[in-house]
């Protein structure tokens, strides 16, 4: 995987993935809240959602309304093949760059 | 819940359908619409702030990529398309630039002169509270305003009136004569722009101190301030202060001044312009004598406190003159304030500083320039008339070329244009034509300004204000506003078009701008005859006031300046210049033709005569033979008689004047032998011994008034004295001058002989000829500008008529090709081409001519002897108009008839 993705665009895609395709706008942001414990701005998850389907990471279609969305539609995310393998590398680079720090040693 | 929401947040959901994508807008909405309903639990503030936030960030996030999306065109390819059509179409593309450059470069330097004009004395710290205080012209027509007020006025004003700050008084010197002593070495200068101020002069005024200080410098007698360039003038490098100036005082008595402060040079655009002030305080008595309040040569300016009511205090100030002026008029005329009113109100009047220099009233400014409001009225209205003129032309050729870009517009819409974007497209061509256009305008202004500033007179500068966001807001809101003018009647009109229609050539038959384009047409040649007819009617009144005849001989009359400085030298100057065979009479005056401005009140003797004012001028017995005066009644002063020494001669209009009656009563009521006494002081009688034939005395502009001629040695009318300007004139004798050199030498010659009586005195003169000339300055002035733009107007009309008539040859090359097919002969072509040209400069022709008489008939009432205004100018006027049309159209219709139909027709 050549690409490097950010932080957010990181945390956006595992939310969409633990999400299991209820993942649009607001519940993305909900979940990426809940976990850092941070808030973020809508625009910036839509931004950043889009960004991801440009770079085929995701794939989304519209669908399931609510009244109190005033009977609009949702796009609805789902990570894709690639958005799955992007994740997994990027983890994997953390845990090897992990696995180089010195042990703590004890009584230090 | 949707039906619930609150305006703000429609608001803020409509900018989103605006400026989001499509795509995006329903999710967008809906989750910002479920976001409010979590957030309303936090308060409704909360929730309809924090949508507005996400709103604006969503459009931010999202604007910039939908562009992209949907304009098929970026300002890039607009401009590309621009240059490609420009270019296609060279010759409709230099027209249009061309006439549209002319036309900016002559509204600009224009606005330039009229900004120059309005803004006289805005450099004033404290301008907008500075008033000249004005007062009836009580030496004439009361209804004019005087700009010089007595010395009184101050005092009664210091004395009663707290509401101004500071009144200052600034007094006219006549011309001085000013010597410094450098090295041993003595320099001299003649100084016209000599006053003297009062000492608070400067608390009033905002003219920078370089050295000196400004509270005290005019404050004790014989102190003087100078300006910077002065300072080199007398100077040099080195340092003037405290430097002695030695002035020769009015009433030929020498003074020390001593030099207190340094200015910095007056601004050109100040109504006051001087190069020394003395300081007031070395006037003794000025302002204690009988004629304080007629004594007019001091102008006096007010700064009134904070927050004045001016038109109060105006009122408050009508009280003064009933109440202080009376001592004047008891002790100098001898009659009660009313006799010499003779019931016209003495109103006062204040004028704001800035208003001065383009006031339409007073006219006269005795401390330096005074501006024409009629002028930078022309001027203003011919800028924007040619503006206009160039615009439409602007206009007009921009539709006509655009109808043979239609098959492009079809094109475009075929393969999926909008409208919006077509309009677009042509409303960039035309402001960037616009720009071009402009910019290259700036250059040629910059580039002729030197010339435009020798022509006008004027110092006018074009780069500073560049430096003016004020300049630069104009100069771009006038690009937008002429490119959408002239972009938007073919941006709408094209881009209207059924592509189906244009495709199948349909548009070329129907095309349906001709009305309006005829109408901007007929316009353009109005307004060029109406300036022709004008600009002739102008020079020809020019012409028409140098042959009037004036009743003497102008020409062949020299005279010198500055004789009351040489003192009793003057009479040896003159005995010296009488050997000299150039010259047939030498005579001495005291003023010169067409320059008497004084006058004084008489009437003549006998019970119950009214007082009138009448002009004087002092000679003796040679100046009217001279002049070659014509007698109509009586003698020339004699000089053998002594009692001739107090005799005068008058003007048939002063005899009217006087109550004589005019030449066919004199034989029963002769005026000879009867006296004039002066209305004034001890009632002097003086007792007529000759008549003259009026004569021209001032200028042409007016008609003669009445005229009294007394000796110059006359000492018992108070103008008696040294320190009164006195001229030597000499009529040449024709045989001497028979060439320039020769004329030259004969100057020369007269330099020396005053330079042997007395090398201190400033050589100075003039030929009477020119003088009266002169007095036509300002109005020949405009007329070489008026001419240079005349010229201007008509060749922007004519290229946009050219434009026309090659657009219209375009047009038609296919019906002329199937008229000379079916027989028709080129002459009769030419003839049914240009008709309809002939048509529109005809209908021009008979539209101006009213305006054009109505415009000259205004502007000829301004004098007393005026050219008539024949119907052959306004004959003249259309034939050229016509043929300038004629000849413009008739290059393209013989192009066009010439054609071969074989050539025009084979393409379909």
């Amino acid at each position: 995987m050549s690409r490097v993705i950010g932080e957010l665009e990181e945390l956006i895609l595992l939310a969409v993935w633990i999400l299991e395709g209820d993942g649009y706008g607001i519940s993305v942001k909900k979940e990426v809240e809940r976990h850092t414990g941070r808030s973020i701005l809508l625009g910036a998850v839509h931004i950043t959602l889009y960004r991801l389907q440009d770079k085929g990471l995701l794939e989304s279609e519209l669908g399931g309304s609510s009244e109190k969305r005033g009977d609009r539609r949702k796009r609805l995310f789902r990570i894709t093949k690639k958005g799955m393998v992007q994740l997994r590398a990027s983890q994997e680079v953390r845990q090897k760059m992990w696995s180089l720090i010195p042990q703590l040693k004890p009584g230090s | 819940m949707s039906n619930q929401r609150s305006f703000a947040r429609r608001l803020a959901g409509t900018l989103i359908e605006r400026w989001v994508g499509r795509a995006y807008v329903e999710e967008f909405l809906g989750d910002l619409d479920e976001m409010y309903e979590d957030r309303l639990a936090r308060g409704k503030f909360i929730a309809e702030a924090m949508y507005w936030v996400d709103s604006i960030h969503l459009i931010f996030g999202f604007s910039s990529t939908e562009k992209q999306q949907s304009h098929s065109m970026f300002i890039g390819n607009m401009i590309k398309i621009a240059w490609r059509s420009a270019v296609r179409q060279k010759q409709f593309t230099i027209l249009n630039l061309l006439g549209l450059t002319l036309g900016i470069a002559t509204c600009l330097a224009i606005g330039l002169y009229v900004y120059e004009e309005s803004t006289y004395d805005s450099f004033h710290v404290n301008g907008d509270r500075i008033y000249r205080i004005n007062q009836p012209m009580i030496w004439g027509d009361w209804n004019e305003q005087l700009s010089c007020m007595g010395p009184g006025i101050t005092e009664a004003i210091r004395a009663e009136i707290p509401d101004f700050e500071e009144v200052t008084r600034i007094m006219f010197a006549d011309e001085q004569l000013m010597s410094v002593t450098i090295d041993d070495q003595a320099k001299h200068f003649n100084e016209a722009k000599y006053f003297m101020a009062e000492d608070n002069f400067f608390k009033v005024f905002t003219f920078p101190f370089l050295k000196g200080d400004p509270n005290t410098a005019l404050k004790e007698a014989n102190s003087m301030v100078i300006t910077a360039s002065t300072a080199k003038r007398y100077f040099g490098d080195a340092d003037p202060m405290g430097k002695l100036i030695d002035v020769k005082s009015p009433t030929g008595t020498n003074a020390l001044f001593t030099v207190t402060g340094v200015l910095a040079d007056v601004p050109a655009q100040s109504h006051l312009q001087f190069d020394m002030l003395g300081s007031l305080a070395s006037v003794t008595g000025f302002d204690s004598g009988r004629s304080t309040w007629i004594w007019t040569i001091f102008g006096t300016y007010g700064m009134v406190k904070e927050g004045t009511d001016v038109a109060a205090l105006t009122k408050k100030l009508q009280a003064l003159p009933p109440k202080w002026a009376e001592p004047t008029t008891q002790g100098v005329f001898n009659q009660t304030f009313e006799q010499f009113t003779k019931g016209q109100p003495w109103t006062i009047y204040l004028q704001p500083l800035r208003d001065i220099y383009l006031a339409k009233s007073p006219t006269f400014n005795r401390f330096g320039p005074s501006g024409n409001p009629e002028f930078v009225m022309i001027f203003g209205a011919i800028g924007v008339l040619v503006l206009l003129l160039s615009s439409i032309n602007f206009m007009n050729l921009s539709t006509a070329r655009s109808s043979n870009r239609a098959k492009e517009v079809g094109v475009r819409k075929v393969l999926g244009s909008e409208k919006n974007t077509l309009v677009r497209q042509f409303i960039v061509e035309s402001v960037l034509f616009v720009t071009v256009g402009t910019v290259a305008a700036l250059a040629i202004v910059q580039l002729s300004l030197n010339a435009f500033n020798t022509l006008a007179e004027k110092q006018l500068v074009l780069l500073p204000h560049f430096t003016s966001p004020y300049f630069l807001g104009v100069i771009i809101a006038f690009i937008l506003i002429v490119g959408l003018a002239a972009g938007s009647y073919p941006a709408l009109y094209l881009s209207a078009f059924k592509p189906a229609e244009t495709l199948k050539g349909k548009l070329r038959a129907g095309f349906k701008g001709t009305g309006i384009r005829n109408g901007l047409v007929v316009f353009q040649f109005t307004v060029s005859i109406a300036l022709i007819i004008c600009t002739f009617f102008v020079q020809k009144q020019l012409n028409y006031t140098r042959t009037i005849d004036v009743g003497i001989t102008k020409d062949h009359v020299l005279q010198l300046y500055n004789m009351h400085q040489l003192g009793e030298g003057a009479d040896v100057l003159k005995a010296r210049l009488e050997n000299n065979p150039a010259f047939t009479v030498v005579a001495k005056s005291g003023f010169l033709p067409p320059n008497v401005w004084t006058g004084d009140r008489y009437r003549a003797e006998g019970p119950n005569q009214p007082v009138v004012d009448l002009h004087y001028m002092r000679c003796d017995e040679n100046y009217l033979p001279l002049l070659q005066a014509e007698f109509i009644i009586g003698r020339n002063f004699d000089p053998a008689n002594a009692a001739d020494k107090y005799n005068i001669i008058i003007n048939e209009e002063a005899a009217k004047v006087l109550g004589y009656g005019s030449k066919e009563t004199w034989r029963e009521n002769s005026p000879l032998g009867k006296s004039v006494v002066q209305s004034f002081g001890s009632e002097e009688k003086l007792q007529i011994i000759g008549v003259v034939k009026d004569f021209n005395f001032n200028s042409v502009k007016q008609k003669i008034g009445p005229l009294l001629i007394m000796r110059n040695d006359n000492d018992k009318h108070w103008s008696y004295g040294a320190g009164f300007p006195s001229y030597l004139s000499m009529r040449l004798n024709p045989g001497s001058v028979s060439s320039g050199d020769e004329l030259q030498r004969i100057i020369d010659g007269v330099k020396a002989e005053v330079a042997k009586v007395d090398p201190a005195v400033t050589f100075q003169y003039s030929f009477m000829d020119e003088e009266f000339d002169n007095t036509f300055r300002e109005e020949r002035k405009m007329s070489v500008i008026l001419n240079l733009f005349t010229v201007l107007a008509i060749v922007i009309a004519c290229l946009g008529l050219f434009g026309l008539a090659a657009f219209s040859a375009d047009q038609r090359k296919k019906e002329l090709g199937i008229r000379k097919l079916h027989g028709a002969s080129v002459r009769q072509l030419v003839f049914l081409f240009s008709s309809e040209f002939t048509k529109l400069v005809a209908l021009s022709i008979v539209i101006s001519t009213p305006l054009a008489y109505l415009a000259t008939d205004y502007w000829l009432s301004n004098f007393a002897y005026r050219t008539p205004i024949n119907i052959w100018v306004f004959m003249a006027a259309g034939v050229t108009a016509m043929s300038i049309a004629a000849f413009t159209v008739g290059f393209q219709s013989f192009s066009a008839a010439n054609a071969n139909p074989a050539e025009v027709l084979k393409n379909e």
